[in-house]
This record gives structure tokens, C-alpha cells and sequence, in this order.
């Protein structure tokens, strides 16, 4: 095993865990705000890459204008979910909620399936996406690069944005305390809103990335993605955005050497490390790596 | 400036409040006392539009024109003009205390009003300018207790309803929170208290409430109150 092969499968396990990443943000930002596991948030990731080729083919749009647009569909169909499922449901048990996402999931994923067929079909990138580009030791294909560019740039806004704005600095206060948060003026339904609009809006990106990566696309390709990018969520501590952050890369690592670094008659057991490596951090950590104890969280 | 009239809520199964009839007027602070369960925090939740009234009239009068605020939505009932300080401090522990404090200015889009108002607040409780920078969950019982206030005065209210603000604190240091409700009366804001520190309220306050299982038992002169037989005997733990 050379170095270089390593490093090759770092880079690989620093591309998959961006879009886990990407995605395991909104699971925690949708948990933290509105406890809710939303179990149609693979289903995004779909819509994010469909919403791509459609705007790539259809509308023939460059690049980074497609980007927004599957930016502004995730956030949207984001909203639209929230609205139609899940805000009648507010103040029902968590149960109601799960099922209730369930719910939007099949709607989606059959939704696809009957007016796209179950057929993956090629997802058509620019040209220019698929040259290699030299990076130290490396080869790395441009679609390659822009994952993690992307990602990191959307992250970073993210992140500035909680930190920093009046905005986030109310998402954070209605994810600590609801009611508290209504007594200093939030509107908290607009809150709840905007953490489906965002969490979605990263979970098309990711499925855009996913698309122009793997280059096919079907109506059934978010749920692997979507699970994984939960487990993801869990490892960082659902509820932490930056904890969703480092639990997508560490298991884009795991899984990317796993495979990579064990004898090729193992690499079918790749989920199999995937969920390994989950049940190995939540014995040591049961709060993931960045999670707070539910006592402190009440 | 603010009037209940025949309020009755019910919560969860129990019928919490039974119609209950207050007021409290411009410039005064009013306390509301009474045995665990008798309703009293329902009273404030109702107000603020934490909760909804089934039945009855809430009328707040900011300034000259009189609202309706039983049907409002919580946030706009802090644009009204009413705070609500929760029981148990409630600050956001995640939140540094000057983020606590900014939050409670949400609504607020007037930066110089908001500046001079933090300046106030540091004022009332010095100890918040020195720990700015530190989560709130770091502070003591005490020192939350301040920033809670602070927090809510930093909507700039017209009424600030307070709930148990002596809740496991010091003596001392309540007599230092309730030293500063006088400030906070005296600069114009008026104040309805709920206590279970019947006999400290009640020497504070212009006027009082005593809530029994949902109905307001008594009312009137805080000092008269204090005095009154049955007060002394249920809530004041003397005579006969």
C-alpha cells in the first residue's frame, strides 16, 4: 500500500463525508429545533439531483446558476413539507411526527417512481467537471474538488450565520427553550420553517453533488444517503450542527477506508462498518461525538 | 393598563383558572400570591399568550388605546409592550449573556434605544457587563436570575410580569432583586409579581391578589393584606 494510495482514499473519504455532512445538517437542525427525525430528508437529496438535471437539461443553465436554483427547490419543497405535514402535527406526540415523515417519504419516493419510472437515468454534467486536476500527489477529478468546495463554502455560510445574525442567533434560542423564545418576540413558526428551508436547501446540494459524482440518478437514490447521512448526525450528537459537520466526515473516513485499506473481499461489507462504526462511538460517547446530555438540552 | 376580566383557562385536564378578575395599574407593582397550584403562573402564561383563555377578556393598554389580547399571538403581545420573565430563570444556557440580553431585544429594530438600554441594564446588575462573553449556563442561580430580568427589560416593556423571582436565592440576594423592582416601578414600568414569598411581596407591592384554586380570593392594599387575618394565618405563617 503506497502512501499516495492512502492519501487518494482520504480525499475519497473527505468527498463522501462532505455530502453526508451537507445532509446530516439538516437531520440536527431539524431535531434541534422541532425534535423531529425526518425521515423524508433522503428524499430531498432525490429531488435536489432531479431539480439539477432538469435545470441543466431542460433550462440549459451554466453550472453555478443551476447550483441556486437546486438551492432555492430544496429550500422550497423544504418549506412545503413543513407546512403541509408536519406543522398540523405540532404538539403531538414525537411518534406522530416519525410517522408522519414516513409518510412524506413514501408520497415522495412513489411520487417519483410514477411520473419519472424507477429507471435510473445518466445525469449529464458539463464537460468540464469530469478533466482531472492536479493536486500535490494527486489526481483529482474537478467534480471531485467542487464537492468539497462547495460544501465547505455552504458550511462556512452556515455556520457564520448561526453564529452571527440576529436570525440565527434566534434559531439557536428557539432550539434551547420554545416557549421562552415566543416570550422574547420569536415567531417560532417561522423558525421551525426556515430550519426545514435550510436543512433542505444543503440536502439538494448534496443530491446534485451525489448526481454529478456518481453520474445516475433515481427516484429510490436519496434513502442510502439519507440513512447514512442520519447515522451521521447521530455520531456528531443530533441536535449539533457542528457535531452533523464532523459526524459526516468521520464516516465518510470510515467507510471510504474501511474498503479501501481492508482486503477487496471485504468491501461488500460496507455498511456493515458504516453501522459498526455508529454502535462502537454511542457505546463510548451515547451523546455522539458533540451532543449534549438530554438533561442539560431539557 | 391591563385588565382580566372573568378569565378562565383550562390546562390540560384541570380547570386552572376560574374566572379570575385583576388589574394592574400604570406605575404600580401588584403582586399575585398564593399556594403552589392555585393558578398563578397560569395567570402570567395567559397573559403573555403562552397559553390560550377559554373564556373572559384580557385588555392591555400600552398607551392611550386599549387592546384585546386574549386571541394574540405571543410575539406580538411582547410588541404590545408586555415582558415575561418565566419561573426558573429560563435563560438560554447556550447563549453567551450579552447574546441572552440582545435576544430579548429581538423585536427592537432601534439601535441607540437598544444600546442605551443594555447600558441601563448593566447599570441595575453590574455583574453582567463583567461576564458578557460567558455562556449563560455558567452563571450562578443569582446572577441568572439577574440576566433573566435584564433579559426581559430589554424589550423596553410597559408591563413586566414577573414570576417567582426569589425561587432558590439567597435572601440577600432577594432583597437586592426586589430592591431593583422599586427601580424598575419608579422609572415607569409597572410590575404584577407572583411570589411565594407572600410576606416580602406584600410589603412591596401597591397592590394585592391572593389567588386560591383558581379564584381570587382576596384583594387590595399590599400592607392592608398583610395584615388581613386569613392572609397572616395561610400565607404569612402567623397567628392564630
Amino acid at each position: 500500500m503506497t502512501s499516495a494510495y492512502i492519501l487518494e482514499q482520504i480525499a475519497n473519504g473527505i468527498i463522501l463525508g462532505s455530502m453526508y455532512a451537507l445532509i446530516a445538517i439538516g437531520f440536527s437542525l431539524i431535531y434541534g429545533i422541532v425534535r423531529l427525525i425526518n425521515f423524508a430528508h433522503g428524499d430531498i437529496v432525490t429531488i435536489g439531483a432531479f431539480a439539477m438535471l432538469a435545470s441543466v437539461v431542460v433550462l440549459n443553465a451554466p453550472f453555478a446558476l443551476a447550483v441556486i436554483f437546486v438551492l432555492i427547490v430544496g429550500a422550497g419543497v423544504g418549506m412545503l413539507i413543513e407546512r403541509i405535514a408536519f406543522r398540523p402535527m405540532r404538539g403531538a406526540p414525537q411518534v406522530t411526527g416519525f410517522i408522519a415523515s414516513l409518510a412524506v417519504a413514501i408520497v415522495i419516493e412513489n411520487l417519483g417512481i410514477m411520473t419519472l419510472t424507477a429507471q435510473p437515468r445518466n445525469f449529464i454534467v458539463p464537460t468540464w467537471l469530469s478533466t482531472f486536476v492536479p493536486l500535490g500527489p494527486l489526481q483529482v477529478r474537478a467534480i471531485d474538488l467542487t464537492i468539497v468546495v462547495l460544501a465547505i463554502l455552504l458550511m462556512a455560510t452556515l455556520a457564520l450565520f448561526v453564529r452571527f445574525t440576529k436570525v440565527g442567533m434566534a434559531m439557536r434560542a428557539t432550539a434551547e427553550n420554545y416557549n421562552v423564545a415566543r416570550l422574547m418576540g420569536i415567531n417560532i413558526d417561522r423558525m421551525i420553517m426556515l430550519a426545514f428551508a435550510i436543512g433542505s436547501a444543503l440536502a439538494a446540494a448534496a443530491g446534485l453533488m451525489w448526481g454529478s459524482k456518481y453520474s445516475q440518478i433515481s427516484p429510490l437514490m436519496g434513502l442510502i444517503p439519507g440513512l447514512k447521512a442520519f447515522v451521521a448526525a447521530v455520531i456528531g450528537g443530533v441536535g449539533s450542527i457542528s457535531g452533523a459537520m464532523l459526524g459526516g466526515y468521520v464516516l465518510g473516513l470510515a467507510e471510504v477506508l474501511f474498503v479501501g485499506l481492508l482486503p477487496p473481499e471485504y468491501s461488500g461489507y460496507r455498511n456493515v462498518f458504516v453501522f459498526a462504526t455508529l454502535i462502537v462511538i454511542l457505546l463510548v460517547m451515547p451523546n455522539g461525538l458533540l451532543g449534549r446530555s438530554t438533561e442539560e438540552r431539557a | 393598563m391591563l385588565w382580566l376580566e372573568d378569565v378562565h383557562v383550562r390546562r390540560g385536564g384541570t380547570h386552572a383558572l376560574r374566572g379570575i378578575d385583576l388589574e394592574v395599574r400604570r406605575g404600580e407593582i401588584v403582586a399575585l400570591i398564593g399556594a403552589n397550584g392555585a393558578g398563578k403562573t397560569t395567570t402570567l402564561w395567559a397573559i403573555s399568550g403562552l397559553l390560550r383563555c377559554q373564556q373572559g377578556r384580557i385588555a392591555f393598554a400600552p398607551d392611550t388605546q386599549r387592546l384585546d389580547i386574549s386571541r394574540m399571538r405571543a410575539e406580538r403581545i411582547v410588541a404590545a409592550g408586555i415582558s415575561h420573565c418565566p419561573e426558573g430563570r429560563q435563560i438560554f444556557g447556550n447563549l453567551s449573556v450579552s447574546e441572552n440580553l440582545m435576544v430579548g431585544a429581538y423585536l427592537r429594530g432601534d439601535r441607540d434605544g437598544i444600546e442605551q438600554d443594555l447600558a441601563a441594564v448593566h447599570g441595575l446588575f453590574p455583574i453582567l457587563a463583567t461576564r458578557a462573553g460567558l455562556p449563560g449556563n455558567r452563571l450562578s442561580g443569582g446572577e441568572q436570575m439577574m440576566l433573566a430580568i435584564g433579559r426581559a427589560l430589554m424589550s423596553r416593556p410597559k408591563l413586566l410580569l414577573l414570576d417567582e423571582p426569589s425561587l432558590g436565592l439567597a435572601p440577600q440576594l432577594v432583597e437586592q432583586i426586589f430592591d431593583i423592582l422599586q427601580r424598575i416601578r419608579n422609572e415607569g414600568t409597572a410590575v404584577l409579581l407572583v411570589e411565594q414569598n407572600a410576606a416580602m411581596a406584600l410589603d412591596l407591592a401597591d397592590r394585592a391578589y391572593v389567588l386560591e384554586t383558581g379564584l381570587i380570593k382576596l384583594a387590595g392594599d399590599g400592607k392592608a393584606l398583610a395584615q388581613n387575618v386569613e392572609v397572616r394565618r395561610a400565607y404569612l405563617g402567623v397567628g392564630p
